[in-house]
C-alpha cells in the first residue's frame, strides 16, 4: 500500500526543474518514469480503476433498463400471445424472443428484476443496519452483549442455512416480506463480524479515551466517533452482500421459493424456462446471464473500490 | 483434551437440539395442512381428522412436542407420511448420495483452489493474475443453478458426453462436482491469495529469504505453514455446508441426495421427514465443525486446545 506513495521521484520533486543541464539529470533516485510505470502499485492502481469502471458499466447496464422498464416501450410482461410462442432472440418486436406461452423475455427479465432487485437492496439494508448495530455494540462494550452476539453468529455459521431459508418461505409463503426478511437473517453475521472487528481496534486509539476523558457517554463515544470510522467499510461489504442477495433470491425463487406477484423473478423464469431446453435455449441463458452480468458488476465495483490506494486527502 | 472434547460435543449437540426444536414448532406453527397434502383435495372433513388422528397432529402442540422429544430420545423420528417409511431411515437411505457429492466437490476445489491462489499470489499485479482474478469473481458471480442448467445443455444435451440426471454410473458425478466446483474454486483460490499475500510481507519471511531459503521451500513450508490454518477451516466449512447446502444443484441434476429429499418434504409437508432431515444434517455439520477443530493442533503444533476453548 505504501509503495504508492513512496514511488514519486524525487527528481520531479516541489521544486520541479525539468529542463535541468544533463550533469543535473541523473538523479539521486535510479526510479525512472518507465520503472513507476512497471511498478505493481501502478498496475494495482490502474488493475482497480479497471475494476471499478467495467463494475459500473455492468451494473448499470441491467440495473438502467430494470429501473426504466415502466417507461420504455415493451410489452406488457404477462401478455400471452400463443400465435408467437417461443420465438427466438432478435425477433421484431420481441429483443430476447418469447417463452411458451408467447411472453416477451425481455419485458419479463426487466420486470422481474424489479422485484428481485427491490428484495435485494430491501434485505441488504436490514442486514446491514442490524449487522452494523449488533456488531459495533458488541466491539465496543464487550463483556456479556459481546459473548451473546458472538455465539449468534457462530451458531447461525454452522446451521443448514440454505434449508431453513427455503423451510421458513416454504412454510409462511413465499411473499415479498418473508423472502426479504430471511435473506436479511442469512446475512447479518457477515456485517456483524467484520463491524465487530473493525470497532474492537477502534475502540483503543486515543481519540476515544479522549473524548472518554471529555465526559462523553459511551453510546455517543460509540454514534458520534467511533461508528463513522467504520461505517465506510462497512458499507462496503454490504455492498458484496447485495450482490449474494440477488443470487440467494434467485436460488430460492429456482427453487419454487420465489414471489409469484406482482412478477416472477429471475431464478423462477429460468427454472420456467428448463423443460425447453432443447428447443428453446434462450429461457434459461439470456436471463442467467443477466443475472450474471449485475452480479459480476456488483462485485467488480465492491472489488475495485477495496483495491483501490486510499488517497490522501488534500492539504493533509 | 478431553475436557475440551466433551465441552465441544455439549456445545454442538445443544445447538442441533435447539435447530432441531424450533424447526418442530415452525413447522407447526406454519400455514398449511399436511394432512390435506396427504389425504389430497377431494378428502372429507372426517377423513382428514382420521389422517390427523393417525400421524397425532390432532394433540396439542406441547404435547406433541413431549412425544417427539421421547422420540428423539429413542431415535426414532416418526413415519414419514409420503414414504410410508421410518423418517431417520429414509435420510440415511439418501446420505450417501449426498456425502458422495460433497466430497467429490471438495477434493475437486482442494486441488485447483490451492495451487490457484498460491498462483495468483506468487504474481500480484501482472496481467495473468488480473485476468484470473477476475475470472474468480466471474465465478462466484454466476448462479450455480444456472451454471448447472448451462453444462447440462452442453454436456449432455448437445455433446452427450456424461448423463443428464441421477447417479446410475460414475460419470453422471461430474457435472454436479463442477458446478459446485465451480463457484468453491473462486471464493477458496481468492482466499489462499489473500493468506498467502499476508504471509509473504510478513517480516520473518523476508528474514528467511535474505538467509537463501530456497523459494519453493518459502512458499509452500513457510508461508503456507502460517495461512494452513484459514484455508484448512475454510474448506472445512464449505464442506460442512455442503452436506447441506448442495439443494440447488441436486434438484438441477435430479441427484438422489438429502437436498432434494427436503425439496419435496417441504413440498408435501412430511412433518417427521424434515425434522428428520435437519437433525442428520444439523448433526452432520457439528462433527464435522468439531474435526476441523480437533485437527487444529495438526497443522500449527503451537495451537493447545484446552487453550484455544477459553480465549
Amino acid at each position: 500500500m505504501s509503495l504508492s506513495d513512496t514511488a514519486v521521484p524525487p527528481a520531479g520533486g516541489p521544486s520541479g526543474l525539468p529542463d535541468e543541464p544533463p550533469a543535473r539529470k541523473s538523479s539521486p533516485s535510479a526510479v525512472t518514469k518507465e520503472l513507476i510505470a512497471k511498478a505493481g502499485a501502478t498496475r494495482r492502481r490502474a488493475g482497480a480503476k479497471f475494476k471499478i469502471r467495467t463494475g459500473v458499466i455492468c451494473t448499470l447496464l441491467v440495473v438502467v433498463p430494470i429501473v426504466l422498464a415502466a417507461f420504455l416501450p415493451l410489452p406488457d410482461p404477462s401478455h400471452q400471445d400463443l400465435a408467437q410462442r417461443l420465438l427466438p432472440p432478435l425477433s421484431e418486436g420481441h429483443l430476447f424472443g418469447t417463452d411458451q406461452l408467447g411472453r416477451d423475455l425481455l419485458s419479463r427479465i426487466l420486470h422481474g428484476g424489479q422485484v428481485s432487485l427491490t428484495i435485494g437492496v430491501l434485505a441488504v439494508l436490514v442486514s446491514g443496519t442490524i449487522g452494523i448495530i449488533f456488531g459495533a455494540a458488541a466491539g465496543y462494550f464487550g463483556g456479556k452483549l459481546d459473548s451473546v452476539v458472538s455465539r449468534l453468529i457462530e451458531a447461525q455459521m454452522s446451521l443448514p442455512l440454505l434449508m431453513m431459508l427455503l423451510l421458513v418461505v416454504a412454510l409462511f409463503g413465499p411473499s415479498i416480506p418473508v423472502i426479504t426478511f430471511v435473506i436479511a437473517i442469512a446475512q447479518w453475521p457477515e456485517v456483524a463480524r467484520l463491524t465487530r472487528s473493525m470497532v474492537l481496534v477502534e475502540r483503543e486509539k486515543p481519540y476515544v479515551s479522549a473524548a472518554r476523558i471529555l465526559g462523553l457517554h459511551r453510546v455517543q463515544i460509540l454514534i458520534q466517533h467511533v461508528i463513522p470510522n467504520v461505517i465506510k467499510q462497512a458499507t462496503l461489504v454490504v455492498l458484496l452482500l447485495l450482490a449474494q442477495a440477488v443470487l440467494l433470491e434467485s436460488a430460492l425463487a429456482f427453487l419454487g421459493a420465489g414471489p409469484q406477484r406482482p412478477f416472477a423473478t429471475w431464478g423462477r423464469i429460468i427454472s420456467d424456462g428448463q423443460d425447453y431446453l432443447t428447443t428453446a435455449w434462450w429461457l434459461v441463458t439470456v436471463p442467467g446471464l443477466v443475472i450474471a452480468i449485475m452480479v459480476v458488476g456488483v462485485n467488480l465495483l465492491g472489488d475495485g473500490l477495496r483495491d483501490r490506494p486510499r488517497r490522501k486527502k488534500k492539504g493533509a | 483434551m478431553t475436557k475440551y472434547i466433551l465441552k465441544r460435543l455439549g456445545q454442538g449437540l445443544l445447538t442441533v437440539f435447539l435447530t432441531v426444536s424450533t424447526v418442530f414448532i415452525l413447522v407447526r406453527l406454519a400455514p398449511g395442512d399436511p394432512a390435506v397434502a396427504y389425504a389430497g383435495p377431494l378428502a372429507t372433513t372426517e377423513e382428514l381428522a382420521k389422517v390427523r388422528a393417525q400421524f397425532g397432529l390432532d394433540l396439542p402442540l406441547i404435547q406433541q412436542y413431549w412425544i417427539f422429544l421421547q422420540q428423539l430420545f429413542t431415535g426414532n423420528l416418526g413415519t414419514s407420511y409420503s414414504f410410508q417409511a421410518p423418517a431417520i431411515q429414509v435420510v440415511l437411505e439418501r446420505l450417501p448420495y449426498t456425502l458422495t457429492l460433497a466430497t467429490a466437490s471438495i477434493l475437486l476445489t482442494a486441488v485447483v483452489a490451492i495451487p490457484l491462489g498460491v498462483w495468483m499470489s506468487r504474481r500480484p499485479d501482472t496481467k495473468k493474475e488480473f485476468g484470473v482474478n477476475v475470472l474468480t469473481i466471474a465465478g462466484q458471480s454466476m448462479p450455480d443453478f444456472w451454471t448447472g442448467i448451462m453444462l447440462l445443455t452442453f454436456f449432455a444435451v448437445l455433446i452427450p458426453i456424461f448423463p443428464a440426471s441421477g447417479f446410475a454410473t460414475w460419470s453422471a458425478l461430474v457435472l454436479p462436482t463442477v458446478t459446485i466446483a465451480i463457484l468453491q474454486i473462486a471464493l477458496i483460490s481468492r482466499m489462499v491469495r489473500r493468506e498467502m499475500t499476508t504471509n509473504f510481507a510478513a517480516p520473518y519471511l523476508t528474514v528467511a529469504r535474505s538467509r537463501g531459503v530456497r523459494n519453493s521451500l518459502l512458499t509452500w513450508r513457510y508461508a503456507m505453514g502460517n495461512s494452513a490454518i484459514p484455508v484448512f477451516t475454510a474448506l472445512g466449512t464449505r464442506f460442512a455446508a455442503m452436506l447441506n447446502g448442495v439443494v440447488v444443484v441436486e434438484v438441477v441434476f435430479a441427484w438422489p441426495g438429502v437436498g432434494s429429499l427436503i425439496v419435496r418434504a417441504l413440498e408435501t409437508r412430511d412433518y417427521p421427514l424434515i425434522v428428520a432431515t435437519v437433525l442428520v444434517t444439523a448433526l452432520l455439520a457439528v462433527g464435522v465443525q468439531l474435526l476441523i477443530d480437533l485437527a487444529y493442533p495438526l497443522l500449527d503444533p503451537r495451537i493447545r486446545l484446552g487453550k484455544a476453548a477459553t480465549a
